[in-house]
């Protein structure tokens, strides 16, 4: 734990609180992600300033805060989907499994294989469901049963009993939801580490919403998930940990979902989360 | 408020609404004639050029009449029959494409080949065939992750530059063979391989092997018959080949999977039967055609500069798909190429990134270049700088590559602009490099809108005159072009030369009726490219 003074210091309330959380087995929890003085400039705009955080294992780890708080660059650091904005800088480290992923020896495209990611919108490609799932196990040169894979992942996305008829068709036929869904049924056919989400559910409908945050505390079991969202009641409802990011890319307060939405240590934080700000 | 007014007063039309109103019909009017005033120019050109082409005034009406029961009142009960039928227009669409591009594909297939020697051509498409063939049978047995992607292309020119030292030594000997045989390696083998490979593809290989079996089988018997007949049995291979087997293969497949359509298959025949059947009839009843200028004559011999009645634009026809054929073998791997470097990988920013914003504005320029220039250019280049000789193949269809270059780059890029950037990172998120982010997901996207650019400049080069004169391209050529290095015909020149005919005849005659034909050449090559933009659209 850096001692940095964004830093909330409230780290060992964790391993006592981690025995109330709902679905948090009561052993302590293994850091998978830890990121120590992270900052991110595009261009000459700080983006983060100064973000030291540790992510657990198999934790639903929400990042909310007001829109352009860096909370979607903290994400797309982890798996270095940044390095695709040319004018972006990352200074400090991103620890994924003990090894910085911004080491000259990292390669981006094996990193991503390890840490999935779903986006805003809904991203299909314009190919047939089949083919969609299918891609990431492609890619990699996957050498078991393809089908069985991509059954067996649409079926952990929840989307197996509306599209096992028309494995065929274009993923783009699909409603708004069941694309996310199949979007994420994309990301984990390939059995990645960690799933990062970028406001998953903010481009659907409330009933399509519900399914995916459904989803979310099913993943849980297997993957760790990190996860952007705009959405107060969302981050409450279906994460273990939550971090809240403030104007100016800081890193408030970060702790346990409970803690944060009950009795949060920052009065920033509070009014952000009651509404009176952001 | 000064006066009180109430509220149904205000929404009555006031003098500055009015004015609103009527400024905005102006406009429309002024939009609407404005379109006008293009396509009925257009229209008014083309009715006077096919007139001057066909001279229908000259033909008698019984001659209409003959027609008009054979081609147009068929034609238009079957268009009016399938309107509301969306299956038997499907299946008719089909049926078109599988007709007249089996057709088209035939005839410049055989002209092409029979213009550079079967022997020859058949000597280059094996020996390119040949080694990208065996890496794909290496790809096929063994598991490992091997590099044979990159190795298809660098194989097909190590086959090329081997077919270039064989073939002086050896074409003696392949020229034992008949020449049909070489259009069957030609054309009836790929066919079959084609047939096989979609029928193995559903039913097996099996059944994919026998129906290929089948397709090369019938061609022997083609031959064989049309031999002992004393017919050109090289012709009808092709036509065998590329013409009978697609379509016979499209109407069956239509029969079978769209029955309540399958009427629609008669469509291409019911235009077909008609022009042959109504041309039987004026025949047989000695009824007065006119005196068009768009005749077999015209089509099918070589140049006449005295008597316009038997002037023929065959080689310079032949010369014109030659040259393009050839332009665009050199002109699209360049410029898709640049393209994809352009937009997929050259950075925005630093010294790189200046130095690819300058190519692109400079693309941009040059795709405004005046065609003339174009020649200089190529004249300078193939003439001066490499030594070629004077007006050969290779010269005319470099200059008209480097013509069509910044057209193809700018459509490309376009086209590649167009994938939204979602689905790229998309497919970096999941873990695909650059490369497979290219191939799986970005060029498939991107294939409608790169080959509509790419065949609108094929259209705009099959048109192109200036350079060609420049260049000193023959205007006047008794036989097509017999080798990539021999000297080039072209049909605009062809044209241009002709306009200058002191015979009355040929001005208001043979030059419309090859203007006539150039125009059909170039719609063909638009309808190719729209049938292709549509299949890949339909997939996606």
């Amino acid at each position: 734990m850096s001692e940095s003074d964004t830093s909330p210091k409230i780290q060992t309330t964790i391993e006592t609180s981690d025995e109330e959380s709902k679905s948090a087995p009561p052993n302590v929890r293994d850091t998978v992600i830890e990121t120590r003085d992270l900052d991110v400039y595009y261009g000459d705009e700080q983006a983060l300033d100064g973000v030291s955080m540790e992510i657990n294992e198999h934790d639903v780890t929400a990042l909310i805060g007001p829109s352009g708080c860096g909370k979607s660059t903290f994400l797309r650091c982890i798996n270095r989907m940044n390095d695709m904005i040319e004018v972006c800088r990352v200074e400090g480290d991103v620890e994924f499994g003990g090894k910085n992923v911004y080491d000259d020896d990292v390669d981006p495209v094996a990193l991503r294989r390890k840490i999935g990611i779903v986006f805003q919108k809904p991203n299909p490609f314009p190919k047939s469901i089949r083919e969609n799932v299918a891609y990431g196990l492609k890619i990699q040169g996957f050498e078991g049963d393809v089908d069985e894979r991509v059954e067996e992942s649409l079926k952990r996305a929840a989307l197996w009993d509306e599209v096992k008829d028309q494995l065929g068709s274009s993923g783009l036929d699909l409603s708004g939801g069941q694309q996310q869904r199949l979007c994420i049924a994309r990301a984990i056919a390939p059995d990645p580490e960690v799933i990062l989400m970028d406001e998953p559910t903010s481009a659907l409908d409330p009933v399509a919403a519900s399914k995916i945050e459904d989803l979310i505390d099913d993943l849980a079991e297997e993957y760790t998930v990190i996860i952007v969202t705009h959405n107060m009641q969302q981050a409450a409802r279906i994460s273990d940990r939550t971090a809240v990011f403030l104007t100016g890319g800081r890193l408030v307060e970060y702790d346990d979902t409970t803690k944060i939405f009950e009795d949060p240590e920052e009065q920033r934080v509070e009014d952000y989360i009651t509404g009176k700000f952001g | 408020m000064a006066t009180e007014e109430t509220t149904s007063d205000q929404l009555g039309q006031s003098a500055e609404l009015r004015l609103q109103k009527l400024k905005g019909q102006v406009f429309e009017v002024a939009l609407v004639a404005a379109t006008l005033v293009g396509i009925v120019s257009l229209l008014v050109l083309f009715a006077q050029i096919s007139n001057d082409a066909f001279q229908p005034g000259t033909a008698s009406s019984t001659w209409f009449l003959v027609y008009f029961g054979t081609l147009v009142a068929p034609t238009a009960a079957f268009t009016l029959y399938a309107r509301r039928r969306p299956a038997v227009r499907t299946a008719n669409a089909l049926a078109f494409a599988a007709v007249f591009g089996g057709l088209l594909l035939s005839f410049v297939t055989y002209a092409v080949v029979d213009a550079l020697s079967p022997y020859d051509v058949f000597i280059y498409a094996f020996f390119a065939s040949l080694p990208p063939a065996l890496v794909l049978a290496y790809d096929r047995t063994t598991d490992k992750q091997t590099y044979t992607g990159p190795l298809l292309p660098v194989s097909i020119l190590v086959g090329i530059g081997v077919a270039a030292l064989v073939d002086g030594p050896i074409s003696g000997l392949v020229g034992i063979a008949a020449e049909w045989i070489m259009y069957f390696g030609l054309v009836t083998v790929p066919a079959a391989l084609l047939v096989a490979w979609r029928t193995a593809s559903r039913r097996g290989r099996r059944t994919g092997a026998v129906a290929g079996g089948v397709v090369a089988a019938g061609a022997l018997a083609v031959a064989v018959a049309s031999i002992s007949l004393g017919t050109n049995a090289s012709l009808l291979v092709v036509l065998y080949s590329a013409f009978a087997v697609p379509t016979g293969y499209v109407i069956w497949r239509s029969v079978k999977t769209n029955p309540e359509g399958r009427i629609g298959v008669a469509g291409p025949f019911i235009i077909l039967g008609g022009v042959l059947l109504g041309a039987s009839i004026v025949e047989q009843f000695a009824i007065e055609n006119p005196d068009s200028y768009l005749t077999p004559t015209l089509l099918l011999e070589s140049w006449d500069g005295l008597t316009a009645s038997n002037a023929g634009v065959y080689p310079q026809i032949v010369g014109s798909i030659i040259i393009v054929g050839f332009m665009a073998v050199l002109a699209f791997p360049v410029g898709i190429g640049a393209a994809i470097y352009l937009e997929e990988y050259a950075p925005d920013a630093g010294l790189r990134g200046r130095l690819a914003t300058l190519l692109e504005v400079n693309i941009s320029n040059l795709a405004g270049v005046p065609s003339v220039v174009y020649g200089l250019l190529g004249l300078a280049l193939f003439r001066r700088t490499l030594g070629f000789g004077t007006g050969i193949v290779v010269s005319a269809a470099g200059t008209l590559g480097l013509l069509i270059l910044p057209i193809v780059i700018v459509s490309t890029q376009e086209a590649l602009r167009s994938v939204p950037d979602d689905l790229r990172q998309g497919s970096y998120g999941m873990g695909a490099s650059r490369w497979q982010t290219l191939r799986e997901v970005v060029l498939p996207e991107a294939i409608p809108g790169t080959l509509t650019g790419t065949i609108l400049a094929l259209a705009r080069a099959i048109g192109e005159t200036a350079p060609l004169v420049i260049i000193a391209v023959a205007t006047t050529k008794y036989s097509p072009p017999s080798g990539l290095f021999s000297s080039a015909t072209a049909l605009p020149l062809q044209i241009f030369a002709a306009s200058a005919n002191a015979k009355p005849e040929f001005r208001h005659g043979v030059v419309p009726a090859a203007a006539v034909v150039l125009l059909i050449l170039m719609l063909l090559m638009n309808a190719t490219a729209i049938v292709i933009r549509n299949k890949y659209g339909r997939t996606n």
